[in-house]
């Protein structure tokens, strides 16, 4: 789309071929002389020892899992354990490289990367750093286990290895001294203060969400890389591919400041087991045979793609040496396809049916370990009997921290009985940061030379002139401009604020709402989108983690499905799942459509608002987009931002004076009353207002009955008093929104209003959505999405019968039965 | 090709009929003319004849069968014929019907509301909105006289509104009454499900079929009071030994009394005296002096009261109501007449508390105004007596020889034999009747 770059038809029309370099494989080959140059004593024995802790706490978990004992310790866990047994080198081998500004993000299967970056950053840190650090961590509660009742330690480090270890078996079994409370267990936990992100039980899931965190390193210039470990199963998932490509876009190395050479500064990492689950990648599930070829297809620079041994952790080594250094030259993305085996199975219910035992004999025979450990003493580096000891001590230490671990009176578990309000708290951080960060905010221009910001200048800020009669549509302030206002505000108050999604740069989004932005802000802030909605809405969470704030754009609201996990596993649930440690200052910007069918005109609040974690909000007027916009921006949730695209050229028929021109925040969760009445209450989600202020019309001016409309303009959170205050005044309410009635939120508000005014009731609460159809075309939709004639035949014959009112729609319970029969 | 013969339709309210016997069975010749079955409704029995001719090649129903109507009964024809077509189904006409009536169903419900036809509900089938039973609850709305035009005839806000815009209210206790159709068994007086499955055992009332625009009648269901009064009178019937002994005397002294007092009412300060307080005082003057017929019969025991406390059987809109005079027999005759004229003007107005409805020794039932000469009183239970007062009527009687005109004024005593015997019914009707004849005698004791 940028006007400077030319799409040249002679240039794209001539013949030639698309060239590729090929792939290494398994290249290193240095002798352990070699090697003994670059490390020294200490520095293999710390390899072999982290291994060796790593396939200790995984030994110790299988045995706890299998036997419920361990060395003589009792204990069983009813929780997850997906092991890594033999992939250790590759682990230890990535984390020697990282810094505690590099970022690692794993899956299902990462004890063994958080353990190798939790060691590795130990080795790193100094003493008063990692002291400071485990002080400071959930107010120095797992310090405390772990140092007992002695004074400190000389040995921080040795304290800080039980810290870390202590800190994940404790979050693995579920207490709440764990990393995250135990509310991440196995499969999600992480330390940040080590450069340690969430892992995802997801598979591939944290694609897309590392993609955001080295969106959030270049684009704020912050230093270090970010590794994505997936296994090779995950490439068959489509964010994954989307993350590929989103990392590696054009536009980074082209359009972007600063950056002429590649993309994000992130590494994924596939680790290559062969196996996801059961299913075999090579040669049954995939096609690529080699990992490394999917690299090969996303950029020019072919991801730096190259297949590593994984089996010895000098040649992961040298690789991730290799790829770091291009990393952070701005060349990145890049691609290990490292190879390594899974011994133990996916899970200690794993029976390997679908592998052979001399398939896994044979790997045995290869094992990490015991290969690394015979090569250092063939190369004199270390005795057998100092291996052994090393050994021998970790079996001691991993002895205690389970002991620690399972002991209730030091590592309990979370008393919901005697704190039933625990998790709820944790739901939602609910703060109000203004700005992320204290640099000053990048911008093109000052605000008030913007062409838009001078163009609403001129606008009429309230919809009526003193005679109440409307301005015309180009002279009114509308939806568009509040949020315009309210976006512009973030993005030069917060230097963290970020905006894309798919045509937001140039076209100025695809509903004009960012008409105006492409002068004021750079490449790197904001930006078009490939279509990849996974991509869009995962690369935000991870921006978020790694300490910014984004407002992504999906377009229509049905592209919600494309996004599915990343909305409603990972937006929503990392807060929560982080036991508050993570902020997720992100807004999803998702437009409800008219006039373009089935799969462009769905209001999906149901689907969100199902989803704990989210605050869903659908403002519909300038006054309230501003607002809550406003509000979300300064916040630290994650909000799904419904519009609809029928008013957003709606100018403020409400608020009395006009949207303000200065800074105002709407509060979350409070319904606003836009028309005072007595007689019965219309309550209504979304751009039905307007068709619900028309039927109060009707009602007043034919029937003499009056009506109060009251806009839900947020759905999570709610507050219901409002609503209640109407309804015993009442005693009558509909509710209306254009989502399709069946499962609707419409449907739990009136479930709720009867439980809370029960007795207040003259009828039952009646709810108004659309039919449960496909939407039809534009010529047919009066007959689908609720009209004001809908909102009085309900009434009449529902709750209030009209007399004199001929209703034309059929509200009767056979209907209703037999619509239900039908599934309509 | 074989007929059908079908349960026909008697009457659009009928929709089931009972076969009482067959005159034809399977295999039997047929002609036309034939009486094939009869059956009954509810109201009269029908002989079916047959219109065709051949052979009764089945019965699908039996003797004592209640068979739906326009079903098939039986199928004539000739033999061999397959048959299976007609077991059981409906004939075509009685499928088409529900066609028919879809369009009705479908009418506005607005039309509904401009002439609402029911009125009155009582507890237990009121259909009524939680906010407008909340308003009458805290009014006292007479819910009995709502007119629902909510949906579904449910009663809604606005129609307990109008109710008290004309002031339609009562007492707090005939309120009450309207509550307590459906007797909670369950926890806290909860009514539970089987409380309601006995409710609707006791009411055994079939909801009403439809009545025909053109119906020469109208169903209205019964208010409550109305079977709390249907149920007491006939428990009472049932339960007892009651006999009824009729007598008059002669009312002449008593009506010139009357006159006197009458006359002289505001000189002296005395209230509207009428011959039915009269009865009350001569009655609490007498019946002590019978105690059987001022008692309560308990089954095993007898409860003899030391005092008089008469039931006044009143009649209001709401139906029978029967206040009670406590210690009249401690009263002047212008204290009963003035009491008695408090508590039946508070039960004509609903507004009586009902504790005043309860305790009564003996009842007094009053059809004089009305021209009954002679009735059979039903008894109270567990009261042993009950009182008939009759209008007065001309007789005749020789008094010295010569025959002369008096009026006579009738007493139906209702005794329960189970606790007294005639003889002593008799004797306290012959007291009273004394003491009214010279009742002015009375007045001197």
């Amino acid at each position: 789309m940028p006007k400077s770059q030319f799409i040249d038809p002679k240039e794209l029309r001539k013949a030639g071929k698309v060239e590729f370099i090929p792939v290494d494989v398994n290249v290193y080959n240095k002798t352990t002389a070699e090697e003994k140059k670059l490390f020294t004593t200490d520095d293999f024995l710390r390899i072999y020892r982290d291994m060796a802790i790593i396939r200790e706490f995984e030994t110790m978990l299988n045995d706890i899992k299998t036997k419920s004992a361990y060395n003589g310790v009792e204990y069983n866990n009813p929780g997850p354990a997906h092991l890594s047994i033999g992939q250790e080198a590759t682990a230890v081998g990535e984390a020697y490289c990282l810094d505690t500004d590099d970022y690692i993000f794993g899956s299902h299967r990462s004890h063994g990367e958080i353990l190798a970056k939790g060691l590795s950053a130990i080795h790193k840190l100094s003493e008063t750093e990692l002291y400071d650090t485990m002080k400071e961590f959930l107010d120095g509660s797992i310090l405390k286990v772990v140092e007992g009742k002695e004074e400190v330690k000389g040995d921080t480090k040795d304290l800080a290895i039980d810290f870390l270890l202590y800190g994940a078996l404790a979050e693995v079994f579920a207490r709440t001294t764990g990393f995250n409370k135990g509310l991440g267990g196995s499969m999600h936990a992480f330390f940040i203060p080590f450069g340690i992100f969430p892992n995802n039980a997801i598979v591939g899931g944290s694609a897309t969400i590392s993609t955001g965190a080295a969106l959030y390193k270049k684009s704020n210039k912050k230093s270090g890389i970010v590794v994505c470990n997936i296994g090779d199963g995950s490439l068959g998932r489509g964010p994954v591919w989307e993350a590929m490509n989103f990392a590696a876009m054009d536009q980074i190395r082209e359009l972007w400041p600063d950056s002429k050479d590649g993309g994000l500064p992130i590494l994924f990492n596939v680790n290559n087991n062969f196996y996801g689950m059961g299913g075999q990648t090579y040669g049954e599930t995939m096609a690529y045979h080699f990992p490394a070829r999917m690299g090969v297809g996303v950029t020019p620079s072919q991801m730096h793609a190259e297949r590593v041994d994984g089996y010895n952790p000098l040649a992961v080594i040298d690789a991730y040496k290799r790829k770091k250094e291009l990393l952070l030259e701005g060349k990145g993305p890049a691609l290990l396809d490292v190879v390594t085996y899974r011994i133990s199975g996916h899970s200690p219910s794993d029976s390997s049916t679908y592998r052979t035992p001399e398939e896994i004999e044979a790997w045995k025979n290869e094992d990490v370990i015991e290969a690394f450990g015979a090569k250092l003493v063939k190369g004199k580096i270390a005795t057998k009997a100092q291996l052994e000891e090393i050994r021998e001590s970790i079996k001691n230490r991993m002895t205690k921290i389970i002991k620690l671990a399972i002991d209730d009176s030091v590592s309990p578990r979370m008393d919901l009985d005697a704190n039933p309000d625990l998790i709820s708290s944790i739901m939602f951080s609910n703060q109000k940061i203004e700005k992320l960060d204290d640099r000053e905010p990048e911008v093109l221009m000052p605000y008030e030379e913007n062409s838009r910001v001078k163009a609403i200048k001129n606008k009429a800020r309230f919809a009526f002139d003193e005679n109440g009669k409307p301005y015309s549509k180009l002279k009114t302030y509308n939806i568009r401009d509040g949020l315009f206002e309210a976006i512009m505000h973030s993005f030069y108050t917060d230097p963290t604020t970020i905006a894309y999604g798919e045509d937001n740069r140039d076209w100025g989004g695809a509903f004009a709402v960012y008409r105006g932005m492409t002068e004021a802000l750079p490449y790197d802030r904001f930006f078009n989108s490939p279509i990849s909605e996974g991509a869009i809405v995962g690369s935000a969470v991870g921006y978020a983690m790694a300490g910014g704030r984004a407002i992504v754009e999906l377009m229509y609201a049905d592209f919600i499905g494309c996004a599915g996990d990343e909305i409603f596993n990972q937006m929503a649930k990392w807060q929560s799942m982080s036991a508050g440690i993570l902020k997720m200052p992100v807004v999803l910007r998702v437009s409800v459509g008219s006039k373009y069918g089935a799969q462009h005109s769905q209001d999906w609040t149901a689907l969100t608002a199902h989803i704990p974690g989210l605050k869903v909000v659908f403002p519909s007027t300038p006054y309230d987009s501003k607002g809550l916009m406003n509000a979300a921006l300064s916040g630290t949730d994650p909000v799904i931002f419904f519009e609809s695209q029928r008013i957003y050229d709606k100018g403020e028929e409400f608020h009395q004076g006009g949207v303000p021109e200065e800074y105002y925040e709407i509060p979350f969760g409070e319904p606003d009353v836009k028309r005072v009445g007595s007689d019965i209450t219309i309550l209504t989600i979304g751009a039905v207002l307007y068709r619900a202020l028309d039927a109060a019309k009707t009602l007043q001016e034919k029937y003499g009955i009056s009506a109060e409309v009251i806009d839900s303009r947020s759905i999570v959170p709610f507050n219901y008093e409002k609503v209640i205050e109407s309804v015993k005044k009442t005693g009558k309410i509909v509710i209306v929104g254009d989502a399709c009635e069946r499962g609707s939120i419409m449907r739990d508000m009136a479930s709720n209003i009867t439980e809370m005014c029960f007795d207040y009731l003259d009828g039952p609460p009646v709810v108004l959505g659309s039919r449960n159809w496909i939407t039809p075309a534009f010529e047919l939709e009066a007959s689908y999405f609720p009209q004001a004639d809908w909102i009085i035949d309900a009434i009449s014959e529902k709750i209030l019968p009209i007399p004199g009112h001929v209703s034309t729609h059929n509200f009767s319970d056979i209907e209703k039965i037999d619509r239900s029969k039908k599934g309509v | 090709m074989a007929t059908a013969v079908i349960m026909p339709r008697q009457g659009q309210s009928v929709e089931s009929c009972i076969i009482t016997s067959w005159s034809k069975k399977p295999g039997d010749a047929v002609k036309v003319g034939d009486v094939l079955f009869s059956y009954e409704t509810d109201k009269s029995s029908f002989d079916e004849v047959s219109t065709v001719e051949g052979t009764l090649l089945a019965v699908f129903k039996e003797e004592g069968e209640d068979v739906p109507c326009l079903e098939n009964v039986c199928v004539i024809g000739n033999p061999g014929e397959d048959i299976s077509a007609f077991a059981g189904a409906a004939s075509p006409a009685a499928e088409e019907k529900p066609a028919e009536e879809a369009p009705k169903a479908e009418a506005p419900a607005a039309t509904e509301v401009a002439a609402p036809v029911s009125t009155a509900v009582d507890g237990a089938q009121m259909k009524i909105s939680p906010r407008a039973k909340a308003l009458a609850d805290k009014t006292f709305a007479d819910l009995l006289k709502a007119v629902p035009t909510g949906p579904d005839g449910r009663i809604i806000e606005r129609d307990v509104q109008l109710l008290l815009d004309k002031s339609l209210t009562v007492s707090p206790a005939a309120y009450a009454s309207y509550n307590t159709a459906v007797e909670g068994t369950g926890i806290g007086g909860m009514v539970t499900l089987s409380d309601l499955e006995r409710k609707v055992e006791e009411v055994a009332a079939p909801v009403a079929a439809p009545a025909e625009p053109e119906a020469d009648f109208e169903d209205v269901k019964l208010p409550n009071i109305r079977k709390v009064i249907a149920k007491s009178m006939h428990a009472s019937l049932s339960n007892s030994a009651q006999l009824t002994l009729n007598s008059s005397f002669d009312a002449t002294k008593l009506m010139a009394y009357r006159a006197q007092v009458k006359a002289n009412a505001e000189k002296m300060g005395l209230a509207n005296i009428t011959l039915n307080d009269i009865v009350l005082y001569a009655v609490s003057r007498t019946i002590l002096d019978f105690k059987e017929m001022n008692a309560h019969y308990l089954d095993d025991k007898m409860r003899y009261f030391n005092n008089v406390h008469l039931g006044i059987a009143v009649d209001t809109d709401r139906g029978l109501l029967v206040p009670t005079l406590k210690y009249a027999n401690k009263m002047s005759l212008n204290e009963i007449s003035v009491n008695a004229k408090s508590i039946i003007k508070e039960a004509q107005g609903g507004t009586i508390n009902p504790d005043k409805l309860q305790g009564a020794s003996f009842t007094i039932t009053n059809l004089g105004s009305l021209g009954v000469e002679s009735f059979t009183p039903v008894i109270n239970p567990p009261q042993t007596g009950i009182l008939g007062v009759c209008g007065l009527t001309t007789k005749v009687k020789e008094v010295g020889g010569e025959i002369k005109a008096y009026q006579a004024m009738g007493l139906s005593l209702t005794f329960d034999h189970r606790a007294l015997d005639g003889a002593p019914a008799a004797k306290f009707l012959k007291a009273l009747c004394n003491n009214l004849e010279n009742f002015d005698l009375l007045l001197a004791k």
